[in-house]
């Protein structure tokens, strides 16, 4: 069996609206190791989210998978995944049981009429054989299991009793109820405050650890990356321009936006003195994209030949890189 | 819950109070003398003069206002409302010859308009843009515009005169009180007051299961692999619930107290044709306790409505 829960490959996802089309995701690659974090990280708007409901087969109404191939390595055998129907039994049974998904913001991701040990409950109830009484037991075990003091009473809660740290926590034993082979974790700490945020990473890092859970972490934040990574890959504009693992990217990152990224925010251990510089411009409109490399118009090394949209190009066996001028990139230090 | 409960009617109770004591107040203040409407008018008219001072002594009416108020307010509370001018019978035996028609109509108006418009708001909601949403969207806009004397007026003469299928109006025939007996009677009136309660259950149920379709919770529902029905239902629909029950329960009050065109187009017996007599013959102890009756009902739906709507959101029941 290979060591790869899931591997996407050159995906395209295209949203539409008023007769325009927003080309959200053109052409990314990626695989998620078992056991293993990959973070993809990027700006609001560059199409992590919709990556994820790619996977998901979650995607808005009026969009479609355009091209390319996602594939689950299930216990079973390899599963395309774009190619089932988006709400049939079989995309059904993968979700939520195969790959389970938590979101950003635990205050609205849960059903405030409902207790969370029903939420929790509806899971299993989807895809185990379990009793009644055995899932009232697993409900109080997974809450307990995610740290929530007292899960006997918890269970019976609505979502609005508990604090945001707890609800993500409910969250997250809800997406693990069926000891899924990957978690997606959509900026699961994005609303939460920074103390909470660190529990729930050591959570996650937990379960990676005892269950050999897969999981994909999208966020925005460099210092979430250093943090839980594996693999990282860093998104713009609904393309991968620079991928590899944890140790590729923070320390010879060989795209600009990569370095824009890392020096727009203060790194552990680095000290006191170091320069923090916001990424200047702003992300172009996706209905109105600049030709070529899409970030060009912000890139301190843009030249000419940044007008067409470069090469994959792997400068070590796991790093990859989508620029011209990675080389100069790496020799300016 | 149950001190929820509790808590809710123990707040109606000043409401109740001062609401009776303006009703009193109005009372007071009509035209004519109090005694004609604590005793039987034709009882009242072989009485002498002195007789009368003597009852007027008798009834408390020589009180202070303030304890006037308080006998008149323990005669309502035994169900002594009094008698009506108009027709010189107690105003008790009024109610309880004509509320069950008005409860019976508004009964199966509620019913019926609830389960239809629920269910179509939720079809519109669920297959938006769609054929079948936007002529959905057009009945309901028709259905909410034409007034409902017009739509009455129309069924009437289509269904009732033109085809002869149904009878044109009343509830009883003398000899025939059974409800299959009624039933007929019971048809054009129930259907145009559905009709037009309906298509205002369907534009407001098919907005909450739109709002509720687009929450986050919904995604939450879906990523764990919920069948499409369990997610629409359990998940949509149950939030939709909550702002679709206060629409119906403002209602409510207007339907106890008689839906007031309707019953006048079909010459249905209920309050409302009553209320309409009690007006027209200056019946001014009849009016007031007819007032007073849908105060009543208007609070009593207040309560329904808030208890209806913490069983279905718990946020509701913590404040
Ligand atoms: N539901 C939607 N309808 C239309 N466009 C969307 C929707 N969700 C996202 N998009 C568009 O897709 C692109 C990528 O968005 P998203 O994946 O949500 O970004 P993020 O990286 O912040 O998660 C953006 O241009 C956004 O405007
Ligand atoms: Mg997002």
């Amino acid at each position: 069996m290979s060591d790869i829960a899931l591997e996407v490959d050159d995906i395209k996802t295209y949203i539409y609206s008023n007769r325009r089309c927003n080309k959200a995701i053109d052409g990314v690659s990626f695989s998620i190791r078992r056991g293993k974090t990959l973070c993809i990280v990027g700006e609001s708007g560059c199409g992590k989210s919709i990556t994820a409901s790619s996977i998901m087969q979650l995607l808005p109404a009026l969009s479609r998978i355009e091209g390319g191939s996602i594939t689950y390595h299930s216990d079973a055998g390899e599963i395309r995944i774009d190619k089932l129907p988006r709400n049939g039994a079989r995309m059904r049974a993968i979700r939520g049981s195969e790959i389970a998904m938590i979101f950003q913001d635990p205050m609205t991701a849960l059903n405030p009429v409902y207790t969370v040990g029903f939420q929790i409950a509806e899971n299993l109830k989807y895809h185990t054989k379990m009793t009644a009484r055995a899932i009232r037991d697993r409900c109080v075990a997974l809450l307990r299991h995610m740290g929530i003091p007292l899960p006997e009473q918890r269970v019976r809660e609505y979502p609005h009793s508990l604090s945001g740290g707890m609800r993500q926590r409910a969250m997250i034993a809800m997406a693990m109820a069926c000891n899924p082979k990957i978690l997606i974790a959509d900026e699961p700490t994005t609303a939460l405050d920074v103390t909470i945020q660190a529990q729930i990473f050591e959570l996650m890092n937990r379960l990676k650890a005892e269950h050999g859970t897969a999981i994909l972490l999208i966020t925005h934040d460099m210092g979430v990356v250093a943090e839980l990574a594996d693999d990282v890959a860093v998104m713009y504009m609904g393309k991968i321009v620079e991928a590899g693992t944890v140790d590729d990217i923070l320390r010879r990152p060989r795209h600009p936006y990569t370095r824009a990224l890392l020096s727009s925010i203060p790194v552990l251990g680095r000290g006191k003195n170091q320069s923090i510089r916001p990424i200047r411009g702003s992300t172009p409109d996706p209905y109105n994209r600049p030709p070529g490399c899409q970030f060009a118009p912000r890139c301190d090394f843009a030249t000419e030949a940044c007008q067409r949209m470069p090469d994959e190009t792997f400068v070590a066996p796991t790093h990859r890189v989508l620029c011209w001028n990675h080389d100069r990139v790496a020799a300016s230090g | 819950m149950g001190t929820f409960i509790l808590r809710r009617i123990l707040i109606l109770i000043p409401m109740l109070v001062a609401i009776s004591f303006l009703i009193y107040l109005g009372l007071e203040l009509t035209p004519g003398d109090a005694v004609s409407h604590m005793i039987p008018p034709d009882v009242a008219n072989t009485l002498s003069a002195e007789d009368l001072e003597a009852l007027r002594e008798q009834l408390g009416l020589n009180q202070p206002f303030l304890l006037r108020f308080w006998i008149w307010l323990t005669n309502v509370l035994q169900g002594n409302f009094g008698h009506s001018l108009e027709a010189g019978v107690a105003i008790k035996d009024i109610f309880l010859d004509r509320l069950p028609a008005t409860l019976e109509l508004s009964g199966f108006a509620i019913l019926f308009s609830t389960i239809i418009g629920c269910f179509l708001g939720t079809i519109s909601a669920l297959r938006r843009g769609s054929a079948t949403d936007n002529s959905l969207t057009v009945v309901g806009m028709l259905g909410v515009s034409i007034p409902e004397f017009f739509f009455g007026l129309v069924a009437l003469s289509f269904f009732a005169l033109h085809l002869e299928w149904l009878p044109v109006g009343g509830r009883l025939m003398p000899g025939y009180d059974s409800f299959w007996d009624r039933a007929p009677h019971l048809v054009l009136p129930v259907l145009v007051l559905s009709l037009m309660m309906t298509a205002g259950v369907m534009r407001y149920s098919r907005a909450a299961m739109l709002d509720a379709l687009s929450r986050e919770y919904i995604r939450t529902a879906r990523a764990k692999g919920l069948p499409g029905w369990r997610v629409n239902l359990l998940h949509g629909l149950r939030t939709a619930l909550t702002p679709v029950v206060v629409l119906i329960g403002f209602r409510l009050p207007a339907l106890i107290g008689g839906s007031v065109i309707i019953e006048l187009v079909f010459q249905w017996p209920g309050l409302g044709n009553e209320f309409i007599a009690a007006v027209r013959g200056q019946d001014y102890p009849l009016v007031m306790m007819i007032a007073l009756f849908s105060v009543l009902a208007m609070l009593l739906a207040s309560l329904i409505i808030d208890v209806l709507t913490a069983l279905i959101d718990p946020r509701v029941r913590l404040e």
